[in-house]
């Protein structure tokens, strides 16, 4: 009889020792695949900050060494052709005062070359450094950008924005915004075929969108991505928006052509204005 | 006509519900479908053949008639539908190959065991529990959940194991065995027709754990499909 109760006793203290077991390799699974994901996820936080990090340096290499371009065409090669102008002013008013005809054309025709180079270099030093960007705001960079196109191009861009005030944001933001656009309406003219191009820019109290819409003959993101042909474009234009934490949406809409939306959350300027671009100065940029 | 089953079911609560808890993971599967998967779907057999012994065993008991030799025959068929479970879900061919060979090993060993546990087969009212056959399907069973288990941190694949079905059905199978591994085999002495063993409150612990099993099979199905799991 007493064999029989301890032997009860030991069944159950056996039994409840095994449930213990399995209990503790049920919580210990659960706690070491956790922890294990919480692991895998913060080194793959590493690793998308890192990139974003190498990203966000390339880009700003690459906004240093436009201003550095920027700055020798306008210092350096824009004071020589100043200079080489107002030297063929000189020598056109003594070949003036020979009365050779011959030598008199050749003269204009240097003297209009020589401007001609200048307003090259201009335009030049204007594209690769957004100067009304920095000074003005987005929306007067983007006025100006529609200006020069219409001129160059016969092509009707609108522009509308749903505030006549456009706030100023932090500088990274602006510049990720105006090369956004910049993409976008240089890929329509180059890609797209298209004879209009609608800019639109919208701000809430979270979030910036650009949308640049066109009526060409539209494309489908998913494929170019898929076959690699995306390119330069598409992919400058995640890897810029991916810095500023921005998303981008490409559309079809249903009358044709092609729309991309992008949008950022907003980033207000702190209170120190930006530092101008002119007069150029030798330092890095940081953006 | 029914005073005898509701007679034994008052007397004997516990191993009643754990035979009409089953209802609940079998309506569970039907409702949201999970039948579909190939690991649910034995599953579901399992369930299904479950219920339809576990009643034929009760109204044999409530009969009082020697229901133990369902319990025997249920042994090899229990681990061949649970067991396969695992076959659709472990990825290498040596822990397939292994499942498969113990699936038969374990059918012979039922057999050996069936006739060496019974002195003679054809006398059903003195016939008696196995002797080893649980003990070693419990074993195996524990196995397969470890290895599953092991599987499962070294894969990855899955980033919230709560809303994972079948690892909540693992968790019910490995303690649901946990409990019997040490009982089973004292069953064999205790569970005979003179009943001349009381094993107390450890006699009802399977029975406990049988409805706890049931349980975490129907979480484990309520959340079937299973979410953010990374397919193969």
């Amino acid at each position: 009889m007493q064999n029989s109760e301890e032997l009860k006793w030991a069944l159950l203290i056996a039994s409840l020792a095994m449930l213990a077991m399995a209990f503790c390799m049920i919580a210990f699974v659960m706690y070491y695949q956790k922890r294990r994901f919480e692991e895998e996820k913060r080194i793959s936080d590493i690793e998308k900050n890192y990139n974003r990090l190498l990203l966000d340096t390339a880009l700003n290499s690459e906004e240093t060494e436009r201003r550095r371009i920027a700055q020798d065409l306008h210092d350096d090669i824009g004071t020589m052709l100043s200079l080489t102008k107002l030297s063929l002013n000189q020598l056109s008013k003594l070949v003036g005062n020979s009365g050779d005809e011959k030598e008199e054309s050749i003269m204009k025709k240097s003297q209009s070359l020589v401007e001609e180079t200048i307003l090259h270099v201009r335009r030049i030093t204007r594209d690769l450094v957004p100067t009304t960007l920095e000074r003005f705001g987005l929306m007067e960079a983007i006025e100006e950008f529609i200006h020069k196109l219409e001129e160059d191009n016969n092509l009707v861009i609108a522009f509308q924005s749903n505030t006549e005030e456009f706030p100023r944001q932090g500088q990274k933001l602006e510049l990720t915004l105006y090369r956004i656009m910049q993409e976008l309406v240089n890929n329509a003219i180059k890609h797209a075929s298209c004879t209009k191009i609608d800019i639109a820019l919208e701000i809430d109290e979270e979030m910036i969108g650009l949308r640049v819409t066109d009526n060409g003959v539209g494309f489908d993101p998913e494929k170019i991505k898929e076959s690699n042909l995306a390119g330069l474009g598409l992919l400058g234009i995640e890897s810029r928006l991916a810095i500023v934490n921005g998303t981008v949406q490409y559309e079809q809409p249903a009358k044709g052509g092609s729309s991309a939306i992008a949008r950022i959350p907003v980033n207000p300027a702190s209170g120190n204005k930006p530092e101008p671009l002119h007069p150029f100065r030798r330092e890095r940029v940081n953006i | 006509m029914f005073d005898s089953y509701f007679a034994y079911i008052v007397n004997n609560p516990i191993s009643s519900i754990a035979v009409f808890v089953t209802v609940l993971p079998l309506t569970l599967t039907i409702v949201r479908r999970a039948f579909l998967d190939q690991s649910l779907r034995l599953l579901f057999c399992y369930l299904v053949a479950k219920f339809i012994i576990d009643l034929a065993m009760l109204h044999f008991a409530a009969n009082r008639t020697n229901n133990i030799i369902f319990y025997n025959l249920s042994i090899p068929l229990f681990y061949a539908l649970l067991g396969g479970m695992f076959y659709f879900k472990f990825a290498e061919r040596p822990q397939k190959r292994f499942l498969i060979a113990s699936m038969i090993g374990l059918f012979f060993f039922c057999a050996w065991d069936l006739v060496n546990s019974n002195e003679d087969l054809h006398n059903m009212r003195e016939h008696r529990v196995v002797l080893y056959s649980k003990t070693v399907e419990g074993v195996l069973m524990i196995l397969l959940i470890l290895l599953y288990f092991y599987e499962i941190i070294k894969s990855l694949q899955i980033p919230n194991l709560l809303t994972f079905p079948f690892f909540w059905i693992c968790s019910g199978l490995l303690l649901y065995y946990s409990s019997l591994i040490f009982i089973a085999p004292v069953i064999h002495y205790a569970y005979t027709w003179n009943n001349t063993m009381d094993l107390g409150i450890t006699e009802v612990i399977p029975s406990i754990f049988e409805i706890i099993c049931a349980l975490l099979f129907s979480i484990g199905i309520y959340h079937y499909p299973p979410k953010n799991y990374a397919k193969q």
